[in-house]
């Protein structure tokens, strides 16, 4: 455990390196086609890692417990670090953990550890009743994150205010700059429903999206009940109030389009199905046992 | 049914739950199974009664979520004990309980009827209910790592313990990841670091961290089950304590 102590200390010193030297973390630069070429590398690093085990003590360390611990325990505390500062984007250091580097790349440290491991893990398979929810567990976890990381910088969330009568074309990215969408939407009814003390039980919008030379798409918009069109998710996010009555309602919807979420999907079923796993695995330990 | 009726429930089950731990430390499995069974369908009727009359699920409050994590308690403490026959757990585990219930009687929160549109969602449920299940179980190993801290944890006390964060983590996963899965469809994206979820990664971590630990082939299970109780005040920490906490105000999980 004392050699991963010291791994991990490297890597949070070599961050705080980075940071002094480049500053923070530009997340915006890791947008298509680097985090491809990210993806790539990393890739690399892990089969290369994989390759040299046999060779250098140093490869065959990360794979173990004693390694994983002390890099949990780093990653521990930055995160405490960060559920304890107020987070804020004009912020330094602790109070912009993501973009921390020392934070950044513990995780990328974690992440090769579950790489090496998951490639240690399908090159030595000795029973599946093992192997399985371990590899379920592991590289579940691996896909999750590093697609969640590297399609980050894909990932478009735009705001939109939509108006009955008049088909909108601009939305507005969260930097406030206004992006032309290859389609328009349309507020056909906006709906609202209280209970009895006036708050709120259900708002929606029914929605037209047309996109250019094609049929327009009649789409209704729910909390929790996005539409989807072209893909884009539509989300209803929320309303003024002052129009709902008038003639010319109004809606605010917010448009998400992230390309890497199947991959990260991919590895939250695969987390989801190993602990399925992992429960009756237990149970038949147990069972050994007594 | 309404809050007013919860004291009546409330002492019947706790009642039903201390005869079934004076059964289990006297050694009287039949009894011990009967009183605690009869004490989770007593609350658990309270609950259901409660989902009914609110005409939604008892999940929105602080409030709400104690009650069902006072109805997990009991019963993860009598799957450990059907499992393992540890006389003493259906006690620690009804005490546990019983505070949680005087929290409730003592500190009432207001239970409307309604649920805004943000949490009307099938991901709701699932969401906390097995959450608050993870909760229990987590708290019971805490139970055990507490009782075995004071004397000399033989290897069968580390395994049962082992067990049940197994089942805990594998539960807190669940919840975990459910609420990933609906966030991508309340809030556009399925992970904000939101104060909620900065501090359930930290709670899952260090989960994980015991389970890896125990792996060290030159651990030591006195500081394992030290590591446990860490773990569980991170929980508690995740569950209320931001809450109280300046640098959390305002995430998306305040409602």
């Amino acid at each position: 455990m004392a050699e991963g102590a010291c791994i991990g200390l490297a890597v949070v010193l070599a961050g705080v390196t980075v940071q002094a030297a480049l500053g923070p973390v530009v997340w915006e630069r890791l947008a298509w086609p680097v985090n491809v070429v990210a993806l790539a590398i990393f890739v690399a690093a892990v089969l290369l890692g994989r390759a040299l085990s046999g060779r250098v003590y140093l490869l065959r360390f990360l794979t173990t417990a004693g390694a994983a611990v002390p890099a949990l325990a780093y990653a521990i505390v930055l995160t405490i670090v960060m559920g304890l500062t107020r987070q804020r984007p004009d912020g330094h250091w602790f109070s912009q953990m993501l973009t921390f580097w020392p934070f950044v790349l513990t995780y990328t440290y974690i992440a090769l550890l579950l790489g090496l491991l998951t490639l240690k893990r399908l090159t030595h398979l000795s029973s599946w009743r093992r192997d399985v929810p371990f590899l379920l567990n592991h590289a579940g976890l691996l896909i999750a994150m590093v697609a969640a990381t590297l399609g980050s910088g894909d990932m478009q969330r735009l705001r939109m205010e939509v108006f009955s009568g008049t088909p909108e074309r601009r939305a507005m990215t969260e930097e406030q700059s206004v992006v032309r969408l290859p389609m328009t939407i349309e507020l056909q009814r906006f709906i609202l429903e209280t209970y009895d003390d006036g708050s709120p039980r259900r708002y929606a919008s029914e929605i037209i999206v047309q996109r250019d030379g094609e049929a327009p798409l009649h789409l209704t918009t729910d909390v929790n009940r996005p539409a989807e069109a072209y893909g884009w998710k539509i989300y209803q996010y929320g309303y003024d109030a002052r129009f709902v009555a008038s003639d010319r309602q109004t809606s605010v919807l917010e448009l998400v389009r992230d390309p890497w979420l199947p991959a990260v999907y991919t590895g939250i079923y695969m987390m989801l199905a190993g602990a399925v796993l992992l429960l009756f695995g237990l149970q038949s330990k147990a069972s050994e046992r007594l | 049914m309404t809050w007013d009726s919860f004291f009546y429930f409330a002492a019947a089950a706790v009642l039903l739950w201390t005869f079934g731990a004076i059964a289990a430390w006297k050694g009287r499995e039949r009894g011990t199974f009967v009183c605690t069974v009869a004490g989770l369908a007593v609350f658990a009727a309270y609950i259901i009664g409660m989902w009914v009359t609110l005409q939604r699920p008892p999940l929105r409050t602080m409030g709400e979520t104690r009650l069902w994590y006072s109805l997990f308690l009991p019963l993860a403490g009598l799957i450990v004990y059907g499992r393992w026959r540890y006389r003493w757990i259906l006690s620690f585990s009804t005490m546990l309980s019983t505070v949680f219930v005087c929290v409730n009687l003592f500190k009432p929160e207001i239970h409307t009827k309604t649920l805004m549109p943000a949490l009307q969602s099938p991901w709701f449920a699932p969401h906390v209910i097995v959450y608050m299940f993870a909760y229990a179980l987590l708290g019971a190993a805490t139970l055990m790592a507490v009782y075995y801290l004071f004397r000399l944890p033989d290897k069968r006390a580390m395994a049962s313990v082992d067990n049940l964060v197994g089942v805990g983590l594998a539960f807190m996963t669940f919840g975990m990841l459910f609420g990933a899965l609906w966030a991508k469809e309340a809030w556009g994206h399925y992970w904000t670091w939101d104060p909620k979820e900065t501090w359930a990664a930290i709670t899952w971590f260090t989960y994980l961290a015991y389970i890896h630990y125990r792996l060290v082939p030159t651990h030591r299970p006195r500081r394992a089950l030290a590591l446990l109780l860490l773990a569980f005040v991170l929980l508690q920490m995740c569950w209320w304590g931001i809450n109280y906490l300046p640098a959390a105000q305002g995430g998306a999980h305040s409602y």
